[in-house]
């Protein structure tokens, strides 16, 4: 896609807001002139976050550590830093007119280092209070060295490797993210990134082109769009060259041989996101025991454990996708579904309009290079969770638990009796809590009022006065499920105001949502709880809840008295331990 | 009026949202607001990705008007 163009940004901003729109402040630290940079930035977050108030605000010409040195971020706000060669030293740019002299090369060195160091300090104390997201260097160097330009000068390699150290250093802070470097090379060519006039005459660097692609990056790690959750794939000619049926489980291929290594790319790149907790389903119109044969050869190098559930019969594909979906207990567009027949793909996406079918490229390398990396964008995360590694056992326990609910011989409190649950809440509100904020921003189903929440919007809430974070983690004998609840809000004059509250499908059925209030109402020492609910094309399994709880579907926000609650509340079976304040107190409960 | 005056429009509407077309073909630019920077330097990057003409913001200055900037680009060979 071609960047966006300064006119269709201005476009973009010229546009009325909604009179619901809310603010998103951002500042936008550089040493340079923002103009047009600022003007796509905001654009790019409009666009993404139509329903936005996007503010930003920058700092001083030529000064990018002491903006970042004197920054007090307010709440909600995002840090976006963008460091350019000039800001490690004025030398390395074109406005200063200090010396180029070959002698004074290594006093540059020296003091880029000396910069990068105070840079890293400076951003490093800043996360600490806002979400930062930094871009380093992006033009390129000045013709200073003394080599000629088609040969690397060992200065030239210190100061890459300053920058380099810098964006390492950065990077494995939790609460910073880096533009990545290989991304913008891809889509904005080194040689057309600099614009000397406009650095000359407005002290603004950047030709357009760049600007827009920079700022495009920027806001897309601003906007965090949460990642999709699972990849149903095809067996023949998709997950192996080859078709089981004609040639046996033997004789399909995904060897370092001609196409059948394409096959073999994909096996490892499925491996490596079910690694990272993506779920892997197959929906194949085989031979089951064939399949079955093939899934276990030893030189698999997708994992047969890995791959839940399994569909392998001759009914339509949107059927055996239905029934994926229904196991996962996840929306059709948290899904991609891959398969090498364009005819599959029709008939599932006719059948679930919101999934992303792509046809497996099974004889184009170029074509399977662009599906692995597109896959990466869909389901990149910034780290792996121990939910992320629990996930697909949970699933897998989860309908054993399904399935032993519905034993006839057992009733709902026979059945959770026996399941040797324990759940531990912790009330300690934690910034750096990312699978709080994810399942914030990925659960559709319980989820009071279906908001999601900015990296900036979880900071602020976290840190306001009288704030809780509610989080709870539970295991039972089946198999741990790992953080699966959380709930967000503050205590105002001995009452609860509960402004966010979600828990994973995979946690239904087991009370504890009623576990959640009962800890709620005796930790906080409260009496009624205000819940501020809004119905949702999704959450009705929370307005469920609550038709339980009130006797009526409630409409909007309502509060909830104690006493009302201990009335109607089922027995809850499970061990509840306390993680407050990192102080553990185990108390059973009934 | 033609495509090079409609494009040129676009361009001062872009910068100037709030003025019709004709506010724009008949106001001097000195009057449109700080012509000397944010606006004027903005002005000038989108005539130059429209156009692929580069002007300096004195010499958008010394043109003076619309119709002044419109006769240069002609002038440009832009149609």
């Amino acid at each position: 896609m071609s960047a966006m163009k300064l006119s269709e940004a201005l476009q973009i901003l010229n546009q009325p807001l909604p009179n619901t729109a809310s603010p998103r402040d951002v500042f936008l630290a550089c040493g340079f002139t923002p103009l047009h940079l600022k003007t796509f930035l905001a654009a790019y977050l409009r666009k993404g976050l139509p329903t936005s108030s996007i503010k930003i605000e920058t700092g001083l010409y030529g000064d990018l550590a002491g903006n970042l040195e004197r920054l007090q971020p307010s709440p909600g706000v995002a840090v976006c830093a963008v460091i350019e060669w000039t800001d490690l030293d004025q030398r390395l740019g074109i406005r200063s007119l200090g010396s180029w002299r070959s002698m004074d090369i290594s006093d540059i060195v020296e003091s880029a280092y000396r910069q990068s160091e105070r840079l890293t300090h400076l951003l490093q104390q800043l996360a600490e209070k806002a979400p930062t997201y930094v871009c380093t260097p992006t033009l390129p160097l000045p013709p200073i060295f003394i080599s000629s330009g088609s040969q690397v000068h060992r200065q030239e390699c210190e100061l890459r490797e300053i920058a380099a150290s810098l964006a390492s250093r950065l990077s494995s802070c939790h609460s910073i993210r880096l533009i990545s470097g290989q991304r913008l090379d891809e889509l904005s060519p080194l040689g057309r990134r600099f614009d000397p006039k406009s650095e000359i005459t407005s002290g603004f660097p950047y030709g357009l082109e760049h600007a827009s692609r920079l700022a495009e990056l920027m806001a897309a790690l601003i906007r965090n769009a949460p990642p999709k959750k699972g990849i149903v794939t095809d067996l023949d000619d998709t997950l192996w060259a080859g078709l089981l049926g004609e040639i046996g489980s033997d004789r399909v291929s995904w060897a370092v041989s001609g196409t059948a290594h394409l096959h073999g790319l994909y096996q490892r790149f499925l491996e490596s996101l079910a690694s990272a907790g993506v779920l892997l389903a197959i929906a194949s119109k085989n031979d089951l025991k064939l399949a079955e044969e093939a899934l276990a050869r030893e030189d698999m190098l997708l994992s047969r454990e890995k791959i839940f559930p399994l569909e392998i019969n001759w009914g339509p594909k949107s059927a055996s996708v239905h029934r994926i979906l229904e196991q996962w207990n996840i929306a059709s567009e948290d899904v991609v579904f891959i398969d090498d027949s364009p005819m599959e793909i029709a008939e599932v996406q006719s059948s679930f309009p919101e999934m992303e079918c792509i046809v497996f490229p099974k004889v184009d390398h170029v074509a399977l290079w662009e599906l692995l990396k597109q896959l990466r964008d869909q389901f990149g995360k910034t780290t792996v969770s121990a939910e992320d590694d629990i996930r697909l056992h949970s699933i897998r326990s989860s309908k054993a638990f399904k399935d032993s609910m519905l034993a006839p011989e057992l009733s709902a409190d026979n059945f959770l009796r026996g399941a040797d649950a324990t759940i531990s809440f912790s009330l300690k509100p934690n910034a750096q809590d990312h699978r709080a904020l994810e399942l914030i921003n990925k659960t559709n189903q319980f989820n009071l009022n279906g908001r999601r929440l900015s990296e900036s919007e979880w900071v602020s809430s976290v840190q306001a006065p009288n704030a809780f974070v509610l989080t709870a983690t539970y295991e039972d004998k089946y198999s741990p499920l790992g953080k699966i609840a959380v709930a967000v809000g503050k205590t105002v004059d001995s009452k609860i105001y509960v402004d966010s509250w979600v828990m994973s499908c995979r946690a239904f059925s087991r009370r504890i949502e009623h576990q959640c209030i009962k800890f709620l109402y005796k930790k906080l020492n409260v009496d009624e709880i205000v819940f501020d609910y809004e119905p949702t094309a999704r959450n009705e399994p929370i307005r469920n809840f609550f038709l339980e709880l009130l006797g009526e579907t409630p409409k909007q926000r309502f509060s909830l008295q104690k006493a009302s609650f201990n009335a109607i509340v089922p027995a809850l079976f499970h061990r509840v331990v306390d993680l407050g304040n990192h102080l553990s107190a185990v108390s059973p409960t009934e | 009026m033609g495509e090079l005056h409609d494009r040129l429009v676009r361009c001062f509407s872009s910068v100037f949202p709030t003025l019709t077309e004709t506010e724009i073909c008949g106001t001097d630019l000195q009057f449109l607001g700080n012509m000397d920077s944010l606006a004027g330097v903005t002005l000038i990057a989108l005539i130059n990705e429209e156009f692929g003409v580069d002007i300096d913001v004195e010499e958008l200055l010394g043109l003076g008007t619309f119709e002044a900037i419109r006769e240069h680009l002609r002038e440009e060979k832009i149609l």
